[in-house]
This record gives C-alpha cells, sequence and structure tokens, in this order.
C-alpha cells in the first residue's frame, strides 16, 4: 500500500519539483557562477590554458607565408611543403592537445576545484546548516549546485575548446576550419559529458570527506590515470570518454587504432564501449552519484 | 507550536553533548542559559534537524525535524556563528534565503526590504556584507530569520555583539514575535537580557538539564538552600537588636548587618515563613522600613548557584 501510495504521489512531486525550482534555481545558479569566477585558482587555470592558444598563434605568424594555396571554386585550401592538407594535420593537432591537456588534466583539474568552492565552502562558511534549516531538499541543494558546476565547467572549457580550435586551424583557412568543426563538436561533446561525470563524483567526495581535494587528487592519479590503462577501465569514466573520441575519429575516417587511446586489455583485445553506451553510463554514473550525494546531505550533522 | 524533547542524549564520539534532556516548549519565549560548552548550541541543533540525537526522541508538532525537511519552513534560526555569503548585500542574502522558502523574485526583494528597513538596515541594506559591523551583521542574520513569519524562531547568542540600540531593538522585536504566538528559545550569556524577556528557562550545564520551567518556581525547589532576605529600615541605629530578634527564629540561618548601607539580611531556608512574620516583627521591634528585598530572585544568583554545584530537593 505504501509503494503504491508513493508511486501515485511521483507525478505531484516532478510537478512540484519543477514548480519550486523557478524560484529555487536561479539564485543558486548566479551565486555559483560568481563564486566560480571569482575562484582565483580558476583564473590560473583558465590563464594557463590560454598558453597553448597564444603558441598557436606563434606558429600561425611563423608559417603563414610557407603555406601552398590552391583556390577551388573561390575557396583557398591551404597546403604544407609536403603537399598535405594543412588543416587534416591540424585537427589532429587539436583533438590529441584536447585530449592530452584539457580532458585528461584541466577538466579534472577544475571539477575538483569547483565541486570543492560549490559544497566545501558552503560546509566551511557554515551556510550549509543554514540552508539545512530552510525547506529546501538535499537533493535540490545538490542538484542546483551540480547543474551550476556542469554548466560553469562546460562554459568555461567550451569557450577556451573554441578558441583553441580556431587558433590551432587558423592555418588552414576558412574553408579548414569550416570542414572540421565536426572535430570541435566532437571535443565539446566529451566535455560535456566529462563535466557531467567528474562533477557529479567530486561533489560525492566533497559531502562524504572532510580533505575532498587530496582525495580528489588520489582518485585522479590512481583510478583515472593507472586503472584507467588496465583491465578493469570499465570502471573509469576515462574510459567512456576514450571510447567515445575513438568511435568518433574512426567514424571520420581517421587513421586511428583502440591502442591510441589505451582501448586495449593485456591480451591486447580491444575492449572499446559502443558511443551509445558510454554515454548511457556516463549519465548513469551522474545520477548515482547524486542520489549518494544527496544521502550523504541528508545524513550529514553538523 | 510545540517542542518535544524526552530524554535527549548526544554524543559526539566520547564526548558527551548532552545528556537525558527532556523538555516541553509552547509558544512564548523560553531562555536557554548555562556555560560555555554546556550544550545549548547542541540541543538547539537537535531541535532545528542539524543534529540527530544519539538517543531519545525529538518532536516538533509531532514530526522528527532530522527526517521531515518540510518542518523547515516554520523554523527561523539566528545561529552564534557567522554564516554569511559575504559577496552579497544584506538585500540579496535575506532575499536569497527567501527563495529557497520557494518566494518569487519581486515578492523576496519586498519582504527583505522591509524586514531590514525594520530592522534599522535601510540604508546598508545594498552594502557587500563583508563591509557590515558586528552590530549590522546581527540584525541581518535576524531579519533572515525573522523575514518569513516562522512559527518557531531559535536564537544562539542573538544579542552579542549588539550594541544598546540595536539590542533594545531585538528585545522589542522579540516580545512583539511572542505575543504574536511564536514559539522562541533564546541562548544568552547576558542574563539580564533573558530576565527581562522571559520568566520561562532552561539551565543547562555540562550536557544536563540543572532545571526546566518559571524561575520562581525553580527557585522554590532550592528551599534547603539559604535564601538572603535584606531589610532597610528607614532610620539609622537599631539593626542589632533587630538581628538578634531574627535570630531568635528557628528559621533564621545567620543574619549580616552592613551598618554603612544601614542594611540587614536575614539568611533563612524558609522565606514564605519569613514574609508571612516579618511584618509583625517589624512592627512589634517598632521599625519603619524603607525596602525588603530579595537578590536571590534574580537570575544571576540562580543560574550562579545551580551552574556551580548547589544541591536542592
Amino acid at each position: 500500500m505504501e509503494i503504491k501510495k508513493r508511486i501515485s504521489e511521483i507525478p505531484t512531486t516532478i510537478q512540484n519539483f519543477a514548480k519550486r525550482s523557478v524560484n529555487l534555481f536561479p539564485p543558486i545558479a548566479k551565486d555559483c557562477t560568481y563564486r566560480i569566477l571569482m575562484n582565483k585558482v580558476a583564473w590560473v587555470i583558465i590563464v594557463i590554458l590560454l598558453l597553448p592558444c597564444i603558441l598557436g598563434l606563434v606558429i600561425y605568424y611563423e608559417t603563414e607565408d610557407s603555406r601552398q594555396v590552391q583556390n577551388n571554386d573561390g575557396e583557398k585550401i591551404y597546403y604544407n611543403n609536403d603537399g598535405n592538407l594543412i588543416h587534416e594535420e591540424k585537427r589532429e593537432d587539436f583533438v590529441d592537445q584536447s585530449d592530452l591537456i584539457v580532458i585528461s588534466f584541466v577538466a579534472i583539474i577544475m571539477a575538483i576545484l569547483f565541486s570543492s568552492e560549490l559544497i566545501n565552502e558552503e560546509y566551511e562558511n557554515k551556510t550549509m546548516q543554514l540552508l539545512r534549516t530552510t525547506p529546501i531538499h538535499s537533493f535540490e541543494i545538490l542538484l542546483y549546485r551540480y547543474i551550476a558546476g556542469v554548466l560553469c565547467m562546460f562554459g568555461i572549457l567550451g569557450i577556451y575548446s573554441i578558441i583553441f580550435y580556431l587558433t590551432t586551424m587558423m592555418g588552414s583557412g576558412q574553408h579548414g576550419i569550416i570542414e572540421n568543426l565536426d572535430v570541435l563538436l566532437l571535443i565539446l561533446k566529451v566535455l560535456l559529458l566529462e563535466s557531467i561525470a567528474f562533477m557529479g563524483i567530486f561533489c560525492v567526495f566533497t559531502i562524504y570527506f572532510n580533505r575532498p581535494f587530496l582525495i580528489g587528487i588520489a582518485y585522479w592519479i590512481i583510478w583515472e590515470s593507472i586503472v584507467s590503462g588496465q583491465n578493469y577501465q570499465k570502471l573509469t569514466v576515462t574510459h567512456y570518454l576514450n571510447s567515445i573520441l575513438f568511435d568518433s575519429t574512426k567514424e571520420m575516417s581517421w587513421d586511428v587504432v583502440a591502442s591510441d587511446y589505451n582501448l586495449v586489455n593485456s591480451k591486447n583485445d580491444i575492449i572499446a564501449t559502443e558511443p551509445l553506451t558510454a554515454v548511457l553510463i556516463i549519465v548513469i554514473i551522474a545520477i548515482i552519484t547524486l542520489i549518494l550525494g544527496t544521502r550523504g546531505l541528508s545524513n550529514r550533522q553538523f | 507550536m510545540s517542542i518535544r524533547l524526552e530524554q535527549v542524549t548526544k554524543n559526539y564520539g566520547s564526548v558527551q553533548g548532552i545528556s537525558n534532556i527532556s523538555l516541553e516548549m509552547e509558544s512564548g519565549i523560553t531562555g536557554i542559559l548555562g556555560p560555555n560548552g554546556a550544550g545549548k548550541s547542541t540541543t538547539m541543533k537537535i531541535i532545528l534537524g542539524l543534529s540527530r540525537p544519539s538517543r531519545g526522541i525529538v518532536r516538533v508538532n509531532g514530526n522528527d525535524p532530522f527526517t521531515d525537511w518540510k518542518l523547515k519552513r516554520k523554523f527561523g534560526f539566528v545561529p552564534e556563528y557567522d554564516c554569511f555569503y559575504e559577496h552579497m548585500s544584506g538585500l540579496d542574502y535575506v532575499s536569497y534565503f527567501l527563495r529557497m522558502h520557494d518566494v518569487g523574485e519581486e515578492k523576496a526583494e519586498k519582504m527583505a526590504r522591509k524586514a531590514l528597513s525594520e530592522l534599522g538596515l535601510g540604508d546598508a541594506m545594498e552594502r557587500r556584507i563583508d563591509t557590515y559591523s558586528r552590530g549590522m551583521r546581527q540584525k541581518t542574520k535576524v531579519a533572515r530569520a525573522t523575514v518569513f513569519d516562522p512559527d518557531i524562531l531559535i536564537m544562539d547568542e542573538p544579542f552579542q555583539g549588539a550594541d544598546p540600540t540595536t539590542r533594545g531593538l531585538l528585545m522589542k522585536k522579540l516580545t512583539e514575535w511572542a505575543d504574536k504566538g511564536k514559539t522562541i528559545l533564546i541562548s544568552s550569556h547576558i542574563l539580564h537580557d533573558v530576565q527581562s524577556l522571559t520568566d520561562n528557562i532552561m539551565l543547562i550545564n555540562n550536557g544536563k538539564m540543572l532545571a526546566y520551567g518559571d524561575r520562581h518556581e525553580i527557585r522554590k525547589l532550592m528551599d534547603n538552600i539559604p535564601r538572603p532576605i535584606s531589610i532597610v529600615p528607614l532610620r539609622k541605629g537599631n539593626l542589632r537588636n533587630l538581628a538578634k530578634r531574627f535570630l531568635d527564629e528557628k528559621w533564621t540561618k545567620a543574619t549580616i548587618i552592613d551598618e554603612e548601607n544601614n542594611e540587614l539580611t536575614v539568611e533563612t531556608d524558609q522565606s514564605e515563613e519569613v514574609y508571612k512574620k516579618l511584618p509583625i516583627i517589624l512592627q512589634n521591634e517598632k521599625i519603619s522600613v524603607e525596602k525588603i528585598y530579595s537578590e536571590d530572585d534574580s537570575l544571576d544568583s540562580l543560574y550562579t548557584k545551580l551552574v556551580e554545584g548547589a544541591q536542592w530537593k
């Protein structure tokens, strides 16, 4: 009877939740965005991120004159001295460097930093205690911060990726930039999924552990860096992100093999996951982390 | 609104926060008194549902405040500590928490402006909180806790850092809210403040409740502790005779003569008997008095006696 009653209440609960979100989400999102953007470490990361863009500009001005141009119906197509299409080389540089700098490193640091700013800071400033004396469910407290965190993280990394894409592809001209937008979209998709997964995971660490930053770094190094290259890599988020990257680049007819993305086990068998399954698993990870985080917040005592 | 604690114990590991606290509160002001670390804040946090008791039952209007998050709409909480989003203005801060009560943007701003203005922050409400003085911060906390008209107000040291004007203003507001039927639990180190707000007190020390109820009633429980009753005659000179007369009575434990202030203090464990016999004695001794008073009625005295380990029946 109790279960039936609860099931029958689900539509009303969802309706109330949606109605409440109109009042609850905007002020939380505004505050969270402000705090993230005012975080000095976030700016240090942004400045570090801009360095490869500057490097891209320098390379462009140094190699600009050595390019060979072919006019194709008014469109300028650029080749290098070896006769290879510049945009084909540059797009691979873009994906490789995005994978190395942003996906495997900066995004994770950013997720640790932002989750700590959004939740741990509220514990330290004791505003979380006040929030727990207001009629807002722990799920709402966490969810809106999580969404704000994901949007900020994806926003910063997304804008950076666009700038990085433009500076990297500049040498291939307008044709190269437009021709390879699918590569930019692929990186944006991976960054969004990465934000969704890692913000959830690190929010949970922040809720359950007193030193979330250290735990987060340890998790990143031990789990996402070491285990993700081993037989049990399907237990890591990195595996699913790599699977999406691998499948998409293969779809674009790039010359890639599974081992380029560490998607092989010790017997050299390919263990890549289907992209749709990978997306689903990342979404499930996010949902599980939200449920765990809500439980942690509800049971937290002050 | 009713608050009920039944045999509530809270342990933090091996450290005991509070032990076997039982109380029932209805509307009106209740003062919670005790030295630092006595367990006042722990008791408040348990009532607010911020902490779960290790043993015992807590009910607010019949519900468990730790699990029933909807119950929180009835609570207004002024913590002892600062808990601000320092980058926000006072107005944004109060509005923010109103929004957490599912209030629309415009209405929240209007309500916040009114609450802050009433507490004298009309000119400063748009300034960032990190520029506020201690008194302004205290007022902002009170505004945030009361702006949505909660049924239960829990205030941990609300007068801390407040200047006399702010203190007077808060006292006036508290009396108004109590008159409206709110249930108010207030802790303070300034006993005089609590005394002027309420007679209903809870004394707590080392996590244990020493006494709970009307302070006059609590004093009666302590009748075996000698109680001083002071008599100030109109004219000087006859204090010694009067002291001798009192010492003839079995209920007199001791007498103290203060010739400089022309005052005789009788210590007794049967104060009601003293008050009954006093007019007859004074009449027989032909002494007119300026005043008769008992310091012991003050909350300070009661607090000191209980907290410092005195025993009572």
